[in-house]
C-alpha cells in the first residue's frame, strides 16, 4: 500500500510546477514565519485562494511548503529581535538570542534551519509510516465510530490546547452550527439560508477563516505602537557548517524530533507544548556545561526540530482520520476538500497517489528548507527591516483579493469582514479561534455520520456504545472532559479562580 | 472597553443565535418539512442538538465564572480607533469595489491604511499604494487568470 501510494504519487509530484510551487510556499514560510505577528496558520490562510487553483499535489505542496517554513521562520525574529516570529519559537529564544548576543547569530540562525529541516524529516517519516497503518486500522469504521471520532476531535483540541473549557467548547459549537448553514444532504431543505441565493452553500470556509484570524490579527496589529519604526538588525548570513553543528547533537535531535511528532500526532497539542517539553528533556539531559539558557546550541536543536517534526505527526490524524490537529491542519484538510479529495481511509483506498504525493511533498519541502533556507537567510533578515504600517495594508489587500477569487462574489468579501468582527471580539473575550475553523471542519463529517448512525441503529443512541471502538471513544471523552474538569477545581482551589469558565 | 464587556457582547451573540436557531427551525424549516420525521428527514434535529448544548454551556458559564469575572485591561477609545478605523475602512472599500471597480479603490484604501498606521510622508505612501495595488493585481490577474471586480465602468487592464 505504502510503495504503491509513493510510486503513484511521485508521477504526481515530479513535475515543475509542483517541485516550484513547493519552493515558492517554503520560502513564502519562511517570510511570513519570520515577520513577528503573522507565522504557518496566516500564511495558508493567505495563500489558500491561490492554491486552490492549482492542480491537487502542486496546490497542497504550497500550502504544506508554508506550513514547513512557517514552522522554522519564526526562530529568525526569535534569534536577532528576541521577539518570537510565531508562538512556536517562543522557547528558540532562551538560546538563540543570547547566542547571537556572543557574536554567533549566523550559526544560531543556521542550526535552527538545519534542526527545523531534519526534525521535519523525522516527521515525514513518522508520518509515511504511521498515516497508512492508521487509516488501515480506520477502515474498518462506520458511521458511529466516525461521530464519536469527530467529537473526540473537537474535544482534544478544546482541553489540551489550554484556556478555558467552556469558551472552547462555545467556539467549537459554533463552528458546527456554521457547517449547518445551506443546503441539507440528506432532505435537501435549506437551513438558516434566510432566502438568500449566497448562502445555498453555506459560508465559504476561506472567507470564514481569512475573517477570523487575518483580519482579526490585522486589527489587534494596528492598535499596538511603533508601527513606523524600522528596527535596526545587522545583516547576517547562516553556512552549511551549521548542519554539522546540529548533527552533533544527535540524540538531542532525534529525541526532540519523537517528542515534536508524538505531540503532533495528538489533536490539540501542538508545537507550542513540543517545543517547550523538547527543551525541558534536553536541559534535564544536558551536561552542566553546556549551559542552557547562556546560548548553547542544543537548546536551539531541541526546539526547532521538535517544532517541525510536529508538522509531521499533525498530519497523520488529518491525512487518516480526517481529523485535524491544530487550526493549520483543519484549513488544510478544508484545502483538500475544496480540491475534491475526502481525507480519511478512502483517500489511501481510492486515490492512494494523493496520499503518496503529499508525503513526498512534505519531505521535499524539508529538504529544500536545509538548503533554500540556509542560503536565503540574509532576504528574511532584511525584510525584518519592514515596517508594520506598510505590512498590514499588504496583508488586508491579500486577504481581499484572495478571498474575492474563490467565486468571484463580493459577498464573500462582506462574510470575511463579519468573521473578522467576530473573530475581534471573540479575541477580547479571550474565547479560542482555532474550534471555531475545527467545528466548521468537522461539523458535516460530524452530522452526516450521526444521523447515518440513528438510522442504522436497532435502538437509538445505544448504538454509540454498542461498538468497541466507539465505546472506548466515548470513554475517551469522558476522560478528557473529568481531566480537564478536575484540574480546573484544582486551579481553583489554589488560584482563587476557576479556569473552568476563566472570567466568563 | 474591557474583557467583561467583550464577554457581555459574545454571551448576547451566542444567546441571539441559539435564538435564531430557534426561530429557523419553527419557521422556516417547518414550513418545508424537514423539522420532524426520521433522522434522514428531519435536518434540524441536529442544529437543535447543538444549540441546546450551547444553551446549557452559557447557563453553567455564567454561574460558574460569575463571581470570578475580572475586569482586566481597559482599551481606550483612543485605542479602539485604530482597529474601528480598519474596519470602517474596509467595509468602504468593499462598497467602493462594487461601483468603482478594484483599479480605482485600492490605492486609496492601502494609502488610508497607511495614513491609519501613522505614516504621514504623502509621496511615498501614494507610490506604494499604486504600487501594490498594481503589482497584487498584476499577479492575481495574469499569472492567476483571475478577473478583478471592474466596478460600473467594466475598468480592467488588458495585461
Amino acid at each position: 500500500m505504502l510503495v504503491e501510494s509513493l510510486s503513484l504519487g511521485f508521477a504526481l509530484f515530479f513535475t515543475p510546477l509542483t517541485l516550484g510551487l513547493t519552493l515558492a510556499g517554503l520560502l513564502f514560510g519562511l517570510l511570513v514565519g519570520a515577520l513577528p505577528g503573522l507565522g504557518p496558520l496566516m500564511g495558508i490562510i493567505l495563500m489558500l485562494p491561490v492554491a486552490i487553483g492549482q492542480q491537487p499535489i502542486a496546490a497542497m505542496g504550497f500550502l504544506i511548503a508554508i506550513f514547513v517554513g512557517g514552522s522554522c521562520g519564526g526562530s529568525i525574529s526569535a534569534i536577532l529581535l528576541r521577539i518570537p516570529g510565531t508562538p512556536l519559537a517562543a522557547a528558540t529564544l532562551f538560546d538563540g538570542y543570547p547566542m547571537a548576543q556572543k557574536g554567533r547569530a549566523g550559526d544560531a540562525i543556521g542550526i535552527a534551519i538545519a534542526s527545523s529541516a531534519l526534525g521535519g524529516l523525522f516527521g515525514g517519516v513518522v508520518l509515511i509510516l504511521f498515516a497508512p497503518l492508521l487509516a488501515e486500522f480506520a477502515s474498518g469504521f462506520a458511521p458511529p465510530e466516525y461521530t464519536v471520532l469527530a467529537v473526540t476531535g473537537l474535544t482534544a483540541i478544546v482541553v489540551i490546547s489550554g484556556g478555558s473549557l467552556i469558551k472552547g467548547l462555545l467556539a467549537g459549537c459554533f463552528g458546527l452550527l456554521l457547517a449547518t448553514i445551506g443546503t441539507d444532504e440528506f432532505s435537501t431543505g435549506y437551513r438558516f439560508t434566510f432566502g438568500s441565493h449566497h448562502m445555498l452553500n453555506g459560508f465559504h470556509i476561506v472567507a470564514v477563516v481569512v475573517g477570523l484570524f487575518a483580519i482579526s490579527e490585522m486589527a489587534f496589529q494596528i492598535m499596538g505602537r511603533g508601527l513606523t519604526s524600522k528596527p535596526d538588525i545587522p545583516m547576517v548570513r547562516a553556512s552549511f557548517s551549521s548542519i554539522a553543528l546540529t548533527l552533533g547533537h544527535w540524540v538531542n535531535l532525534l529525541r526532540s524530533s519523537a517528542i515534536g511528532a508524538f505531540f503532533g500526532s495528538l489533536p490539540g497539542a501542538g508545537g507550542v507544548i513540543s517545543s517547550f517539553t523538547a527543551y525541558a528533556a534536553a536541559k534535564a539531559a544536558a551536561r552542566p556545561e553546556e549551559k542552557y539558557g547562556e546560548g548553547a546550541e542544543g537548546g536551539i536543536v531541541a526546539t526547532e526540530s521538535a517544532n517541525n517534526a510536529t508538522v509531521g505527526g499533525t498530519l497523520v490524524p488529518s491525512l487518516a482520520l480526517g481529523i485535524p490537529g491544530d487550526a493549520a491542519s483543519a484549513v488544510l484538510i478544508g484545502a483538500l476538500l475544496i480540491l475534491g479529495f475526502f481525507p480519511g481511509p478512502t483517500l489511501f483506498e481510492q486515490q492512494p497517489e494523493i496520499a503518496g504525493g503529499v508525503f513526498l511533498v512534505y519531505l521535499t519541502s524539508n529538504v529544500f528548507l536545509l538548503f533554500a533556507g540556509i542560503l536565503t537567510t540574509p532576504v528574511f533578515v532584511y525584510v525584518l527591516r519592514l515596517r508594520k504600517s506598510h505590512l498590514i495594508p499588504i496583508v488586508l489587500l491579500l486577504c481581499a483579493i484572495g478571498t474575492f477569487a474563490l467565486q468571484a462574489s463580493i459577498f464573500d468579501l462582506w462574510v470575511m469582514l463579519a468573521f473578522g468582527l467576530i473573530g475581534i471580539l471573540f479575541r477580547a473575550a479571550d474565547y479560542p479561534l482555532a474550534p471555531v475553523v475545527i467545528g466548521t471542519i468537522l461539523g458535516p463529517l460530524l452530522e452526516n455520520n450521526y444521523r447515518r448512525s440513528l438510522l442504522i441503529s436497532q435502538d437509538g443512541h445505544w448504538i454509540f456504545l454498542e461498538r468497541p471502538v466507539s465505546a472506548v471513544l466515548i470513554a475517551i471523552n469522558i476522560l478528557l472532559i473529568s481531566g480537564a474538569i478536575w484540574f480546573a477545581l484544582r486551579q481553583r482551589n489554589r488560584d482563587g479562580h476557576s479556569p473552568l469558565a476563566s472570567n466568563m | 472597553m474591557t474583557k467583561r464587556h467583550a464577554e457581555y457582547l459574545v454571551m448576547v451573540f451566542f444567546v441571539c443565535l441559539i435564538g435564531v436557531v430557534f426561530q429557523q427551525i419553527a419557521t422556516s424549516m417547518t414550513q418545508q418539512g424537514i423539522a420532524s420525521g426520521t433522522p434522514y428527514d428531519n435536518a434540524a434535529a441536529y442544529p437543535r442538538a447543538v444549540a441546546v448544548f450551547m444553551g446549557g454551556l452559557l447557563i453553567f458559564g455564567i454561574v460558574a465564572g460569575w463571581r470570578q469575572t475580572r475586569s482586566g485591561h481597559s482599551l481606550s477609545p483612543a485605542e479602539m480607533m485604530r482597529p474601528a478605523g480598519l474596519l470602517g475602512l474596509f467595509a468602504v472599500y468593499l462598497f467602493a469595489l462594487g461601483i468603482l471597480g478594484y483599479h480605482l479603490s485600492t490605492p486609496p484604501m492601502l494609502v488610508a491604511l497607511l495614513w491609519l498606521g501613522g505614516y504621514r510622508r504623502p509621496v511615498p505612501a501614494l507610490i506604494y499604494g499604486l504600487g501594490i495595488s498594481f503589482g497584487a493585481a498584476f499577479l492575481f490577474e495574469v499569472f492567476l487568470k483571475i478577473v478583478l471586480p471592474g466596478g460600473f465602468w467594466r475598468l480592467n487592464i488588458p495585461w
